[in-house]
């Protein structure tokens, strides 16, 4: 299954790479990444898109949450080409 | 003022004053501002028994534990401790010596990214780029490591840094996670859940304890008369010997545990993640039980079990709201009966010291008021199977990691927390060599542990696998030229006692819970003595295997 995650993270060191270790580390697979300076001052905007071999999305969302740089997690409904939050 | 004294000082503010580390190179700017600092430092033999030691201190005290070394293998030693405290959800500050600013990335004389390394393991880390970013970086680490879901956090510090002057502080931009308010509507469903269920089972974890949900929790068990099975971190949720208690589950979990959960139509989940250890074959789990799932983490729900409720928040308010009284006197009784049928026993046969009732005995003879800490291997599951623990704070054991070597140092931590307590450290013959060196330690601050080591000649949990899943083929368990213990313990100055006949128990037990000072107690038993039951890899917990004493 691959989906889309948009993330808001602050620009601090680490933050990116901390993200992404540990969308890989909850074996999921980030294949492909853009990213860009946000609006909001010292915000950094990700988008990912994932897949994964039956693991929950969902959960997945919850644990980039935990991260104390990550300031929101969107999952993008890609069949509608829409973002909606997720959480 | 420099920056190794701004540090210090914003680690006192927050009242720290017991630092657990190892001194060199590039933390030699902290270890200088230290000398009048008005905190203690602990000066261990090995940087990991400075992790260990402050997770112990951690758990005894719920203020987060303080270590510190220096860069390079100072900081890579502290790994292992770092993970433990991730894992089992200890609040830890680790800070670690770094390179100067200007050197870092040049692969300078002992330069590790042990930020990058430590990723994986920490709930959060910082860099001190600024002097005057420390104060900030102190408040916020201490703010992450203790709310929420407490975990450790690094705060690696270049030598610059820590020498630098500064006259000015960035203010804080982290204002702590918002508080999360629970969710009625599924308080609301769990309530009619826990009314409609016949055959429930309350599940507590690590989290009752951490949380400082104990006392409600307790209220709980009381006014809902549901019985309880508890996870390896979960012993003490309620007294082991209390009525309602039918054990630990999983593993090496009691039948009566593993059987009612087994059986359950309800699993109310505490503060517990759905260790593989605890459940067995995940997908035959409590095959027939539907799950509220109560945990300060909102990632936990869901992760490894659907839980048909969730409610994520502080267990305490969430406990409150769901007492109730329930009808399921059958159900309880047919739980009782099971504990009752499968109590157990303690009549080995032979001469030889029987590890289970010398911990039994030990345990009950104190009335449950020791600190017992706790090695990896086969005795940290008769410790768990076995001692009455009345609280858990009183049982620290490396739950998520199993990381030998905790025992020594945990124990170390626990006495420096609390001084009036009795701390006992329970290692085995492999374990025990791991941290050894903090005998020295031990010595150093007359700290009165007392060391009970299980000898068995072996690694025996690695045995009794070999054994049992791989047609006896034993590989490089043999210790049977382990070194004369007892030798070993006086060499650093610390009284020693070697027993190996049932008949000298009382006198190992009434030495360990008398004896003034430190005290290694050397306890020989039969290398073939394997942990019963055993559920076997892959099979669910319905599949207990059970030995015999040998």
């Amino acid at each position: 299954m691959k989906r889309t995650i948009e993330l808001r993270l602050a620009r601090v060191e680490g933050a990116v790479v901390r993200t992404l270790g540990l969308i890989e580390r909850r074996g999921f697979s980030v294949t492909a990444i853009t990213m860009r300076g946000d609006a909001a001052p010292e915000s950094l905007v990700l988008r990912l898109e994932v897949t994964s071999e039956g693991r929950p999305f969902d959960v997945l969302l919850r644990q980039i949450l935990r991260l104390i740089d990550v300031r929101a997690a969107l999952l993008v409904e890609a069949q509608h080409g829409d973002a909606r939050a997720a959480c | 003022m420099k920056g190794a004294d701004i540090l210090l000082r914003a680690l006192r503010e927050k009242g720290v004053d017991t630092v657990f580390g190892y001194p060199g190179g590039a933390i030699m700017p902290v270890y200088d501002a230290l000398l009048g600092s008005g905190i203690r430092h602990v000066l261990v033999r090995h940087e990991q028994a400075a992790a260990f030691a402050a997770d112990g201190y951690a758990r005894v005290s719920s203020r987060p534990g303080v270590c510190m070394a220096t860069y390079g293998p100072g900081a890579t030693n502290l790994i292992t401790g770092i993970a433990n405290a991730y894992l089992d959800s200890v609040p830890m500050i680790a800070i670690t010596g770094q390179v100067a600013t200007p050197l870092m990335g040049t692969d300078a004389f002992q330069e590790v990214d042990i930020f990058g390394m430590t990723l994986p393991v920490v709930k959060h880390s910082y860099i001190a780029r600024h002097v005057e970013d420390l104060p900030r970086i102190v408040n916020e680490a201490w703010q992450i490591a203790t709310t929420g879901r407490p975990g450790p956090v690094l705060i690696d510090l270049p030598k610059n840094i820590a020498a630098g002057e500064a006259a000015v502080q960035t203010p804080s931009s982290w204002h702590g996670a918002p508080a999360s308010s629970l969710d009625h509507t599924a308080l609301g469903q769990a309530a009619a859940l826990m009314a409609t269920a016949q055959r429930p089972i309350l599940y507590a974890g690590g989290g009752i304890g951490i949380g400082r949900a104990l006392k409600t929790f307790r209220q709980f068990v009381l006014a809902t008369g549901v019985p309880v099975v508890s996870t390896l971190k979960g012993l003490g949720s309620v007294p082991t010997d209390h009525p309602l208690f039918l054990g630990m589950m999983g593993m090496h979990g009691t039948r009566a545990a593993n059987l009612a959960v087994q059986a359950s139509d309800l699993l109310i989940v505490i503060g517990a993640r759905f260790d593989d250890r605890a459940t067995g074959k995940l997908d035959g789990f409590a095959p027939n039980a539907r799950v509220i799932h109560l945990d300060i983490d909102p990632a936990e729900i869901g992760k490894l079990r659907r839980a048909d409720v969730g409610i994520s928040g502080e267990l305490a308010a969430a406990l409150e709201s769901l007492q109730m009284t329930t009808a399921i006197s059958a159900w309880r009784r047919h739980c009782l009966g099971l504990k009752a049928r499968n109590a157990w026993r303690y009549d080995a046969p032979g001469n030889g010291i029987y590890v289970p009732e010398l911990l039994r005995r030990l345990s009950s003879e104190a009335d449950g008021e020791l600190t017992l800490t706790c090695d990896v291997g086969q005795h940290q599951m008769w410790v768990a199977q076995h001692c009455l623990i009345r609280s858990p704070e009183r049982h620290l054991t490396s739950g998520g990691l199993g990381a030998m070597g905790y025992g020594l140092p945990a124990a170390m931590g626990a006495c420096l927390a609390d001084p009036s307590r009795r701390a006992v450290a329970v290692t085995g013959d492999g374990s025990i060599m791991i941290n050894i060196q903090e005998l020295a330690t031990v010595k150093r601050y007359g700290l009165p542990v007392k060391i009970l080591l299980i000898d068995n000649q072996a690694l025996g949990m690695v045995r009794q696998w070999q054994e049992l899943f791989f047609e006896r083929r034993f590989s490089e368990v043999d210790l049977s030229d382990n070194p004369d213990f007892v030798q070993v313990a006086r060499s650093f100055g610390i009284e020693g006692l070697c027993v190996e006949s049932r008949d000298q128990v009382g006198e190992a037990i009434d030495a360990l819970l008398h004896h003034p000072g430190a005290l290694l107690v050397h306890c020989r038993i039969d290398p073939a003595e394997n942990v019963w039951p055993l559920v076997p890899p892959g099979h669910t917990n319905a599949t207990m295997l059970e030995g015999t004493t040998p």
